[in-house]
């Protein structure tokens, strides 16, 4: 049943990008950082669960998701030490346990660790390190997953870079740009990472269909509102940041059932096979839900 | 010049700049540096001084044209007024040049048989640091064009121009005597609608004839606003050919880069052989050109990144407080004035080095500064071995150090051909020649045993 877990190709993906990053590009990727990052994220994990008193079974299960988080940090969060990255992981470790509405995270753990960093250490982010042979592949691969379905909610992933691509062709358009400024705008590695890996995390976004629809079009629209008329490089981080707490609100108003890392054991084969295809009408259907089970990144 | 070269080459800054220019020329943004620059066949300099949202931006440009031809267009963010705009003092370009150019540094090898010395490698890198820089105004509101203001700064006349859209905007231009490209129309356009004004600069030929200046000196503006960008997509309306830029970033943080594009260190600290002292604009040039390639002819390289108040080794002296202001660093203390403890103290310069042409870089440069406060320059190494032949036949040591010679000048050799591309047989001909002391029997014998030679 491990192996159905859709984490564990998260973090193929994740690892398969930092080795991109490492071996090919030029990204001041410091290992001591990465070390750093992931064993602050699975100490501060496995101390939160404790102090909670989780089972063991719960806490081994939850380490996947806090592995994820320290690579998406890796990834995307620069330092030129490893203390900003440190506070990061354990911050966005924390936040998960601290910040909870109805057993759900408020925010994504990795985007409220780099926004902390970013606001209160010298801690960076390189939107464009990536290039675009490298967004190419990432866009590439993403694309696969999402075919594929081997990771949780990839209809937000579609939803959000459409609309966001939809608002960019309509400012190339209202411009006059050459639509080659357009295609560059969006091979942003960056922007890609946070849209496979980061906004599909089904443990911090709205549970219902509706719902996450309402939750990506507001993210493309806040990102694209802050990139183009805030200048802001990090704008999809901010606009996932600032609408998190909204997250709740949303769950509120368009139920639908939690969603769960490991397949269902009682559940029907048809929602095992297609938990995202589930309607509104479901919403009360009971899906095996582990509470220990993080956010993506 | 070419027509192409001289017609307009704009570029710019801080939101960019376009160009136009009476007659047949104009010219806007940088084209050919300076001396060291020279390296380069089109190279512009911006020099961008900025802490929070205010900005200081430095123009330089070595036009070679007839002065009275000379005009630019710049896009900025704000209108500018008098007290924005000054003109800078024409050597602070070639400062930050001569400071942040990549560099050549020399080491001479120590006698081998000399006793040893834990201190030695210290004492040579510090004893022989030799650096050597590579180093018509009733038409306008009909046309939607609004004169928002004119001045004079030094040998230039200033116009700033608010447009509600393209075709208005270069008809005003042509009808006041600047001859516009074939299809500056719609590229000014996208401009227009991002509600940028238009910084136009031409020169006032009795003010530039009574300064005694030889050349056009840099244009300095200030301004402030959130974005962070360098307009290049104009310079290259009419350009056949990649273009080089030269941005050096100025912050109280730390290094500056590039947000839409790949920032890359430059290959640095490669050692080579020493017959690259007598061309090293060729090497760095032909490097660089490899190095472009590489890369995919889309990143801009990271020649240079220290905190100015030193440099290791230095190429120049590192500027003065009072030419850092003149490079529009605005925030150092003033030293007539009490402490300011909120404002910062320290300068970082960051030297970006781009190549751009209209297929690989499609959007404007976009920057921005970072808390990596890491130092990076661009450094190559000759390392002269030590001469002396009968010294260093004299000792086991001496002659071990000899017989290692030849394998280091070939691996110079393969770094040289590696970063060049240049033919490593032809590099092979012009290595120095060793003679190394014969050995005798005994002391073959003597190595195979003790391990000495």
């Amino acid at each position: 049943m491990l192996i159905a877990d859709a984490r564990f190709s998260q973090i193929f993906c994740l690892l398969l990008f930092l080795g991109l990053g490492i071996f090919t590009r030029d990204w001041s990727l410091q290992p001591v950082n990465i070390g750093v990052t992931i064993l602050t994220c699975l100490t501060v994990q496995t101390g939160w669960m404790l102090a909670c008193r989780r089972e063991v079974s719960a806490l081994v299960s939850s380490l996947p998701s806090a592995l994820i988080t320290s690579l998406g940090l890796s990834l995307l969060l620069r330092a030129e030490s490893w203390l900003p990255m440190a506070l990061a992981g354990s911050i966005a470790i924390s936040s998960k346990f601290l910040f909870r509405v109805n057993h759900k995270h408020l925010f994504n753990p990795s985007n409220f660790g780099i926004v902390i960093a970013l606001t209160l250490t010298s801690a960076w982010v390189s939107p464009g390190q990536w290039g675009e042979e490298s967004s190419y592949a990432l866009l590439f691969l993403g694309l696969g997953g999402l075919v594929t379905k081997l990771a949780g909610r990839w209809d937000t992933t579609g939803l959000f870079l459409g609309s966001y691509a939809g608002l960019e062709a309509a400012r190339n358009l209202w411009l006059g740009w050459s639509w080659d400024v357009w295609l560059h705008r969006l091979s942003s590695g960056s922007l890609l990472v946070f849209a496979f890996f980061m906004i599909t995390d089904p443990r911090s976004i709205p549970d219902s269909r509706t719902g996450r629809m309402i939750w990506a079009l507001g993210i493309a629209g806040l990102t694209f509102w802050l990139r183009n008329f805030c200048f802001i490089s990090t704008a999809a981080f901010w606009a996932l940041f600032l609408l998190a707490p909204l997250g709740s609100l949303i769950d509120r108003l368009w139920p639908a059932a939690r969603f769960t890392w490991q397949p269902p054991i009682k559940a029907d084969a048809k929602s095992d096979a297609k938990p995202d295809a589930k309607s509104e009408s479901e919403a009360n259907v009971t899906l095996q839900y582990s509470q220990h089970s993080p956010g993506i990144l | 010049m070419n027509l192409i070269r001289s017609l307009w080459i704009a570029l710019i800054v801080s939101m960019f700049c376009a160009i136009a220019t009476p007659e047949a020329s104009a010219f806007c943004g940088f084209y050919v540096a300076k001396a060291d620059a020279q390296l380069y066949n089109q190279a512009s300099q911006v020099a961008i001084a900025r802490s929070g949202s205010q900005t200081v931006l430095t123009m330089a440009n070595d036009y070679q044209g007839e002065v009275r031809d000379f005009a630019m267009v710049v896009p900025v963010p704000v209108v500018l007024q008098p007290d924005q705009v000054q003109v800078a003092e024409p050597s602070i370009m070639a400062r930050l040049d001569a400071f942040s150019a990549p560099r050549l540094v020399e080491y001479f090898d120590p006698d081998p048989c000399a006793p040893p010395d834990f201190e030695i490698w210290d004492r040579s890198s510090a004893a022989a640091p030799l650096a050597e820089a590579p180093v018509q105004k009733s038409s306008s509101r009909a046309l939607g064009v609004t004169v928002e203001s004119q001045f004079s700064v030094g040998e230039y006349e200033i116009v700033v121009l608010s447009a509600r859209e393209s075709h208005g905007l270069a008809t005003w231009l042509r009808q006041n005597g600047y001859r516009m490209p074939a299809g500056a129309d719609r590229l000014l356009q996208p401009y227009i609608r991002q509600n940028l004004k238009f910084f136009v600069a031409k020169v006032n030929l009795e003010e530039y004839e009574s300064s005694g200046f030889q050349a056009l000196r840099p244009l300095q503006i200030q301004y402030e606003s959130p974005r962070f960008m360098l307009p290049i997509r104009l310079g290259m309306l009419n350009a056949t050919a990649a273009q080089d830029l030269i941005v050096y970033i100025l912050s109280p943080e730390g290094q500056a880069e590039v947000t839409n594009y790949r920032t890359v260190k430059i290959p640095s600290d490669a050692e080579l052989p020493l017959f690259v002292q007598d061309e090293f604009s060729g090497f760095y040039k032909a490097m660089f050109g490899k190095a472009y390639e590489r890369e995919g002819r889309n990143v801009a390289f990271l020649e240079y990144a220290w905190d100015m108040a030193g440099c290791d080794p230095c190429s120049a002296e590192p500027l003065t407080p009072a030419e850092l202001r003149q490079a529009g660093v605005f925030w150092l203390p003033n030293p007539n004035r009490a402490p300011d403890w909120s404002r910062p103290t320290s300068v970082f310069l960051t030297r970006l080095h781009i190549r751009y042409s209209r297929d690989r870089f499609p959007e404007d440069l976009s920057f921005q500064q970072t808390g990596n406060r890491s130092f990076f320059q661009g450094r190559y190494v000759l390392r002269h071995p030590f001469t002396e032949t009968t010294e260093t036949a004299r000792c086991p040591a001496g002659r071990q150090y000899q017989r290692e010679l030849p394998r280091r000048f070939e691996q110079q050799a393969q770094t040289l051909a590696q970063l060049t591309g240049w033919q490593l047989s032809d590099i092979r001909r012009r290595l120095p020649s060793i003679q190394i002391t014969p050995i005798s029997l005994w002391q073959r014998l003597w190595t195979a045993v003790w391990g000495l030679g």
